[in-house]
């Protein structure tokens, strides 16, 4: 398993180097670049060029990848032009953020499509199924930003219950768990209800299909209860499509949330990716780049390892 | 004697397409302690439904009438939380394809474990106790080790051998076995019915054996119940049924059944009617070659002149002509014109997952194979699953990298290339296993075999029409079919069609892979016998691989033994079955089921 788990990390450094390059170049090749963005629209062409000088932007590309590269490999990812300041640092912070952000609505996406699933893989074809189905086609036809913002009328603005915007840095002394908590509520609301509707619809199919299987005929033909079959037999079989989809899923919640973070000024590595897209702050851009890669392979190898307990078919050979 | 087992008047209706189908008709058996009765009939008879009407596990939507007694209780008006103490404690089910039956995912401890637990209780440990002993029992080697393994570690008799151990949890009084060795190779198959009936006269317990394969029945069991159609034609002791079969049907049925060395197969004209046309009266009669104008007036009364009871108006008399009239003819030996050479055939498949996506090495699937093969002959190719003969057809059609040679017409395939190979392979086509699941679904009949002639091309769609038309004659359909979708036709049908697919490139080679083993015994035999005629009509040659040592034998000049991907054996067909060499050899002929010839 080990030698599996290895051997998924070295070909994933692989596709990561192509994301990263790619990314690089277009960034690079967009017209403008971060001198105007620091300097102001007004400036003039001498100064952007002694700018451009000091930040080593007038270097050939090939040459600036390199030493990209070259930095990355002795664990250092470059200063951010606008904020000035190191951004492993800077990254560190939002990405805590963002990492509690997902961790909780995917937790509740999945407890919730299980919930739903089981429902709608029971009672498959008849109303409660069909009732579950009308609102997952309709949540999962909705955009992000539409629902966020319809959250943000409904909830913030009409009755004040939650905060519209914004989070309290966990640094600040004065924050407490309460108000993190309140700020996270319409958020993971968003994202999960996006997720749910395609997650759930996935596993009531599965849960379907399984109960179909002639292993849930033999459990029968043994007097087993329709309970345990449902909990015991089907349940794990049923999962492992889920998980799967889960895993693969994982960047597509994630450019998701880039909406649903600049939405509700949620200071996450969204927010921070389209802040930095905006002003052209390249090092930002591309180390988000980087870990967005990395947290989707590592998302994907945790789902196959999962897969791997739920299912002993699978082998790591 | 008291009946495990009695079933009265017993009817299963099933909702289909919004209509209710009547599937079982009026079923009436009984089952003593210890007696292994058979239940036997082609697919559509009603067989399995009659089994699953025992268990209450009907599909939603089916109703039953009449009186399923089991000692003495009516399961039949059982309510469901009764069911479940009666599921797996007095009666237990074995079902085909342990594969599929068992949950992938659980051990197989727990499985066992878990069918004793629901009805009595205990602890975990108890439980595995038991499973440790089940399993023993029914002859697994070294249980303790595996216990905690999962049923795809196992081998398929090996599953087998785990459901049986399951069902026999809470020592139940009637066990139901559903085609318990179907889909197994012939040497395991044996162990699994010699284990079973082992088990009932040890245990004293009654089992109802629902099967196909007459050659089974005759084996082992002790009465048979055969049905036609949803409807019994004739039950009563098995013994007496093989030595003077009553019902036309049955003397059909046991002629249909290929047997070592046989000249000719007969077969049964026609087909079997689907649920909601069946016709009035006797339901066999539109096929029956004793038929009159009475047997089509009402369903006939069972006639108990004779050692069997036969629901027929015209039952054969005691000196009616024996089962098998056929005569066991040697093959006369003819001289062909060479046409494929084979040499030093190795093939070795790649494993994934080794850095990077790199193959792995496996052992290979097939190593160091040659022979020759004459134009119009058919050799037959038998072996165990895994012993490489499907690989052998794959590497003859071109569909997988081999090493060594493959000769068409002098012409060697890796020293091809383009048009010129594409056209040397279009001279050898294949038909599968299941021919339906080989058709695209969306295309009519008449384009699937119109296909080969329009990558040949050269012909306009008229003519095309007309080739098709022709080629459906040839394997003795209708023309009228062309326009049908594969999904509205019967499984022989369907194995006509893909016959006539592989007759529209003009080929000179077919390969066969198992092509009868998902047919009924009486259109397997009209098949092989359309087979036959074809490749004397046309000089067609045939590469024909099964693991049924019977049907290869009918219809192969010569047969090559594969074991472990090397030919241990190949010899004339005759020569073969009569001084087997290789001791391999010999215990696949032992295993072969075959009906035993009786005399009159």
């Amino acid at each position: 398993m080990m030698k599996m788990i290895l051997r998924r990390l070295a070909s994933s450094c692989l596709s990561l180097f192509i994301l990263v390059a790619l990314v690089f170049f277009l960034a690079h090749l967009t017209p403008g670049g971060p001198a105007y963005s620091i300097l102001g629209q007004k400036a003039t062409p001498e100064s952007v060029a002694q700018l451009n000088q000091r930040l080593g932007l007038d270097q050939p590309l090939l040459k600036q990848f390199g030493l990209w590269i070259w930095h990355l490999l002795h664990g250092e990812l470059g200063y951010s032009y606008l904020l000035n300041r190191p951004v492993g640092q800077l990254l560190w912070v939002y990405e805590r953020n963002t990492l509690i952000f997902y961790t909780v609505s995917i937790i509740i996406s999945t407890a919730l499509s299980i919930a739903l699933g089981l429902i709608q893989g029971v009672w498959f074809g008849r109303w409660p199924a069909k009732l579950i189905g009308a609102f997952q086609l309709g949540f999962y036809a909705l955009p992000p930003f539409f629902v966020a913002a319809m959250l943000i009328l409904w909830f913030a603005v009409d009755v004040h219950w939650l905060p519209a915007s914004g989070i309290i840095d966990l640094r600040d002394p004065h924050a407490g768990i309460a108000s993190f908590a309140a700020h996270l509520v319409l958020p993971v609301t968003t994202v999960s209800l996006l997720t749910v509707s395609s997650l759930s619809r996935y596993f009531g199919e599965a849960v379907h299909e399984e109960l179909g299987k002639d292993y849930v005929r033999t459990a029968r033909a043994k007097g087993v209860s329709f309970a345990s079959i449902l909990f015991r037999h089907v349940m794990r079989n049923a999962l492992r499509p889920l998980i799967t989809i889960l895993g693969l899923s994982f960047p597509y919640i994630f450019t998701g949330g880039v909406i649903v973070e600049s939405v509700f000024n949620y200071p996450g590595l969204g927010w921070l990716m389209w802040r930095s897209a905006l002003s052209q702050d390249y090092p930002i851009l591309i180390a988000i780049v980087l870990v967005i890669g990395v947290l989707t392979v590592l998302g994907n190898l945790l789902a196959d390892l999962v897969n791997g307990l739920l299912d002993p078919r699978a082998s790591y050979e | 004697m008291n009946a495990v087992l009695e079933i009265k008047n017993l009817s299963v209706t099933l909702k289909r397409g919004g209509r209710d189908v009547t599937i079982l008709d009026q079923l009436n058996l009984r089952i003593a302690p210890g007696e292994m009765q058979a239940l036997v009939g082609e697919s559509g008879s009603g067989k399995t439904i009659a089994a699953l009407a025992i268990m209450r596990l009907l599909p939603p939507g089916a109703a039953i009438t009449g009186e399923i007694l089991l000692n003495g209780e009516n399961l039949a008006a059982a309510v469901e939380p009764r069911m479940r103490q009666v599921r797996g404690k007095s009666v237990a089910m074995v079902f085909q394809n342990p594969l599929a039956a068992l949950n992938p995912s659980r051990t197989i401890a727990a499985q066992i474990g878990e069918a004793w637990r629901v009805h009595q209780g205990g602890s975990a440990a108890q439980a595995r106790a038991r499973a440790l002993e089940l399993l023993d029992e029914v002859g697994i080697p070294d249980p303790k080790n595996r216990l905690n393994d999962y049923p795809h570690q196992f081998s398929g008799g090996m599953r087998q051998r785990v459901m049986i151990a399951m069902s026999l949890a809470c020592s139940p009084h009637l066990l139901i076995a559903d085609e318990p060795t179907t889909g197994l190779d012939p040497l395991i198959a044996q162990q699994i019915m010699t284990l079973i009936a082992r088990l009932r006269r040890e245990r004293d317990m009654a089992v109802l054996f629902v099967t196909h394969d007459l050659s089974v029945v005759q084996e082992h069991a002790d009465s048979i119940h055969v049905l036609y159609a949803g409807r019994s034609v004739e039950w009563g002791a098995a013994a007496a049924f093989f030595q003077h079969p009553r019902h036309p049907y049955s003397e059909a049925l046991l002629g249909s059944v290929a047997r070592l060395g046989q000249a000719r197969l007969r077969n049964i004209p026609g087909n079997l009617p689907e649920p909601e046309q069946r016709p009035p009266g006797c339901r066999f009669a539109p096929r029956c070659a004793y038929a009159s104008a009475v047997c089509s007036t009402a369903y006939p009364p069972a006639d108990a002149q004779g050692a069997t009871l036969a629901a027929c108006f015209h039952p054969l008399p005691r000196t009616a002509r024996p089962a098998f009239a056929e005569t066991l003819a040697p093959r006369p030996a003819r001289n062909f014109a060479p046409l494929l050479d084979v040499t030093d055939l190795g093939v070795r498949y790649r494993g994934a997952g080794g850095w990077f996506g790199a193959a792995r090495r496996l052992p290979p699937s097939l190593a160091e194979v040659s022979f020759r093969l004459g134009r119009g002959e058919c050799l037959g190719v038998v072996g165990e699953s895994g012993s490489g003969k499907s690989s052998l057809g794959r590497a003859v059609l071109q569909m997988i990298e081999y090493d060594g040679q493959v000769t068409l017409d002098g012409h060697d395939f890796h020293a091809m290339a383009g048009r010129a190979k594409r056209d040397l392979r279009r001279k050898i086509q294949v038909v599968f296993q299941d021919p339906r699941e080989s058709m695209n679904p969306r295309m009519t009949i008449g384009e699937v075999i119109a296909e080969p002639l329009r990558l040949r091309g050269g012909l306009n769609n008229a003519a095309r029409r007309a080739r098709v038309e022709a080629l459906l004659g040839q394997v003795g359909l209708n023309p009228e079919m062309a326009a049908r979708h594969p999904g509205d036709v019967s499984g022989g049908q369907a194995q006509r069609i893909a016959i006539a697919r592989a007759l529209a490139a003009e080929p000179e080679l077919i390969v066969l892979d198992e092509p009868t083993s998902a047919l009924d015994v009486s259109t397997q035999a009209m098949l092989l016998n359309l087979l036959k005629d074809l490749s004397l009509k046309h000089a067609l040659s045939y590469i024909l691989i099964s693991h049924d040592f019977a049907v290869v034998s009918y219809m192969s000049d010569r047969i090559a033994v594969l074991n472990a991907g090397r030919i241990v054996e190949m010899n004339e067909t005759a020569a073969l079955l009569s001084a087997p060499r290789a001791a391999y050899t010999r215990a696949l002929i032992g295993a072969a089921p075959q009906l035993q010839p009786m005399q009159a």
